[in-house]
């Protein structure tokens, strides 16, 4: 225990003092939130007014779609439908299958569709519709703006959440032997790797929260925006996206002899691609990806976050995270039993 | 016997980098590892220290089989790397530190073993300094440190003086002797032939991984047929006179260099007496002339066909 907290003293030290570590994690993400704010000062200021809906005539779910306040509803006959939507009179559709019908990717057509799972999975449980009580989940009940570009920010958090992959790639360099210097040294000590990775993983963890924890700061009180209602699951997001970037980058690290470079690069290169798609460069990213491949969705893990903490702090819905947690939780196990088949080995082949 | 390997065989792929090697050390001794680059010297450590698989053969230390996981073991051994392995963010004393903890648990032992090897390399000025201040020399020293300041029974150093400046070098032998005299059993390797004869008790010279033999810097010389070598200058010598300095007695060999000769005796009585015989009768006159006694160079030579400094 008390090599344990002597190791993650030094270990933690060495990493506060690299200025590059300082840069990429703490002073980049707070350079890319503030880009993202003047970029979309504009689109931001703007509020979510009600949202016209169109539903057939014999429609099933009338009586529960006017409980939600901020939809305004119209029974459609079919041949009106097409006409509305083309006008954007309406912005989306629901026939008597429930199936959405839109015109284009948004906000407006997001929140629809994510009602209209919410009435779908209820039914699927048998759970009587009119129980579901709409006033306490959606946007507008909570004075709420509906920003879409608030979709960005959650997976800006998102991505510094998997910044643990930098520090997760440079503990595998320390105790690894036949992947740096300092390794050989280690490797000669009476500790065992364990506790070196037990330590390296702790300083990780600390480092990146507080990464985490100064961006979110910063946008709450230099960018004034309100991201955060629903602190218990937003913490347990970020929590477990820290954790998966730490599993992600020793994996990165234990996968491969090249360089520590080489490793870094794939590592900035692996969490912007999964950042772009969450919808970190734009919310339509999201929205298409959502629509036409929603298990990229389901299965990447920056989008895992940064749908949750949009869900449970935008709209105030908490149902299916624990899909989420479990799927990153999964992540997690697997990436950490491989590494550790890896670095169980005791020698090398080569040095 | 501290350390015993016994025919250790280490192949990379195709390459036979430990071919039947085999050492013993003695506690208390410096073992001399002497041999080219890439003779196998740094993979012989490596193996001994479990640091690297090998294909065949036993290595114990302090008398136990040396695994991976023998961490009683490594309590004991010190290890200064080829190359500067410390942590660059932390401060010279905070490397040291660090290190020394690892080993070490009581607080005061360590705050008292850390001045110490403070001292030893002489970076007491610069403690606060961040190892990328310092010059190449003083890095090699800070390397050192945190390699030795627990203490340790036995220390493995691993070419500990390439690149680093003469005050530097002088600087860290002292301290090895010093080590040494202080108890420590150090197992030394170098490609430099002088720190082997200056350093060490016993030498093992290696070439392409097997150990060629083994021995007293005394025991080595010895071995060979050269015993002396004078080196002569002359201001002027035909073809003929050159030829004619074979007919010297012991003469085994003669070697130009530049505008020396470098003429080579097979035994070292009256060589010298021989030589300005030679010079007096067939009037010439000499710039130069001087006697040296084998090295370790010329044990290399002798073994292997090639110089150590190839």
């Amino acid at each position: 225990m008390k090599n344990l907290f002597r190791n993650c003293l030094y270990i933690g030290r060495n990493s506060y003092r690299d200025k590059s570590f300082l840069f990429w994690v703490l002073i980049y993400p707070l350079i890319l939130a503030m880009f993202f704010y003047i970029a979309f000062s504009g689109v931001m200021d703007m509020e979510l007014k009600n949202i016209d809906v169109g539903i057939s005539s014999e429609s099933s779910i009338e009586f529960v779609l006017k409980e939600v306040e901020f939809l305004n509803i119209y029974k459609l006959p079919e041949h009106e439908v097409k006409e509305r939507l083309q006008n954007e009179e309406i912005e989306g559709f629901i026939d008597d299958d429930l199936n959405l019908f839109v015109k284009k990717s948004g906000i407006r057509q997001t929140i629809i569709k994510e009602i209209l799972d919410q009435i779908k999975q209820m039914d699927s449980l048998n759970v009587p519709i009119e129980n579901f009580d709409f006033d306490v989940d959606y946007i507008l009940d909570k004075n709420q703006k509906a920003d879409t570009i608030i979709i960005v920010f959650y997976s800006l958090i998102a991505m510094v959440s998997a910044y643990g992959i930098f520090p997760g790639i440079e503990v595998t360099s320390f105790i690894q032997a036949n992947l740096s210097n300092i390794g050989q040294r280690v490797n000669i000590t009476p500790l065992k790797k364990i506790d070196f990775l037990l330590s390296g993983t702790i300083v990780s963890l600390v480092l990146n929260l507080l990464a985490n924890g100064l961006l979110i700061g910063f946008m709450k009180y230099v960018l004034k925006l309100d991201l955060f209602t629903e602190i218990k699951y937003s913490l347990i997001f970020i929590l477990i996206g820290n954790l998966f970037g730490i599993a992600l980058g020793i994996f990165i690290g234990v996968s491969s002899k090249q360089n520590e470079n080489v490793k870094t690069i794939l590592g900035i290169v692996t969490v912007l691609i999964l950042s772009f798609f969450s919808g970190m460069m734009s919310p339509d990213i999201k929205i298409m990806m959502d629509q036409k491949l929603p298990i990229m969705g389901k299965l990447n893990p920056i989008s895992i976050i940064t749908n949750n903490l949009y869900k449970v702090n935008l709209l105030g819905n908490t149902q299916n995270t624990l899909e989420g947690i479990i799927i990153l939780c999964i992540y997690c196990m697997v990436l950490s039993l491989i590494s550790y088949g890896v670095l169980r080995r005791k020698s090398y082949d080569s040095i | 016997m501290i350390v015993k390997v016994n025919n250790l065989v280490k192949r990379y792929k195709e390459l036979i980098a430990l071919d039947h090697f085999n050492m013993e050390v003695k506690e208390g001794e410096i073992l001399g590892l002497l041999g080219p680059n890439g003779c196998g010297k740094t993979t012989a450590i490596n193996c001994i220290l479990s640091l690297l698989n090998f294909d065949k053969g036993e290595i114990e230390i302090f008398g136990e089989k040396m695994t991976p996981n023998s961490y009683n073991i490594k309590r004991d051994i010190g290890l200064v790397p080829q190359e500067v392995s410390v942590l660059h963010n932390l401060t010279v004393k905070e490397n040291i530190d660090y290190f020394c903890g690892l080993y070490i648990e009581d607080k005061n032992l360590r705050k008292q073993y850390v001045e110490e090897a403070i001292e030893f390399v002489g970076l007491k000025d610069y403690i606060k300094f961040y190892p990328k201040k310092l010059s190449g020399g003083l890095k090699r020293r800070l390397n050192i440190a945190c390699g030795i300041a627990h203490k340790p029974r036995l220390i493995f150093l691993d070419e500990p003086t390439v690149a680093v400046d003469a005050q530097s070098r002088n600087f860290i032998l002292d301290g090895i002797k010093k080590l040494n005299q202080e108890g420590s059993t150090i197992i030394y390797t170098t490609h430099y032939l002088e720190e082997a004869e200056m350093l060490c008790k016993r030498i093992i010279i290696m070439d392409n991984g097997k150990n060629l033999v083994s021995g007293t810097n005394e025991e080595l010389k010895a071995m060979i047929t050269t015993t002396e070598k004078i080196v002569v200058g002359f201001s002027e010598i035909d073809n003929n006179k050159v030829k004619k300095l074979e007919d010297i007695p012991q003469v085994i060999d003669i070697e130009k260099r530049q505008d020396d000769y470098i003429i080579k005796f097979e035994n070292g009585l009256n060589n010298l007496s021989n030589l300005l015989d030679f010079i007096k009768e067939n009037n010439l006159t000499y710039t130069k002339l001087y006697s040296q006694l084998p090295t370790l160079n010329d044990v290399f030579l002798e073994l292997t066909g090639k110089e150590l400094r190839d």
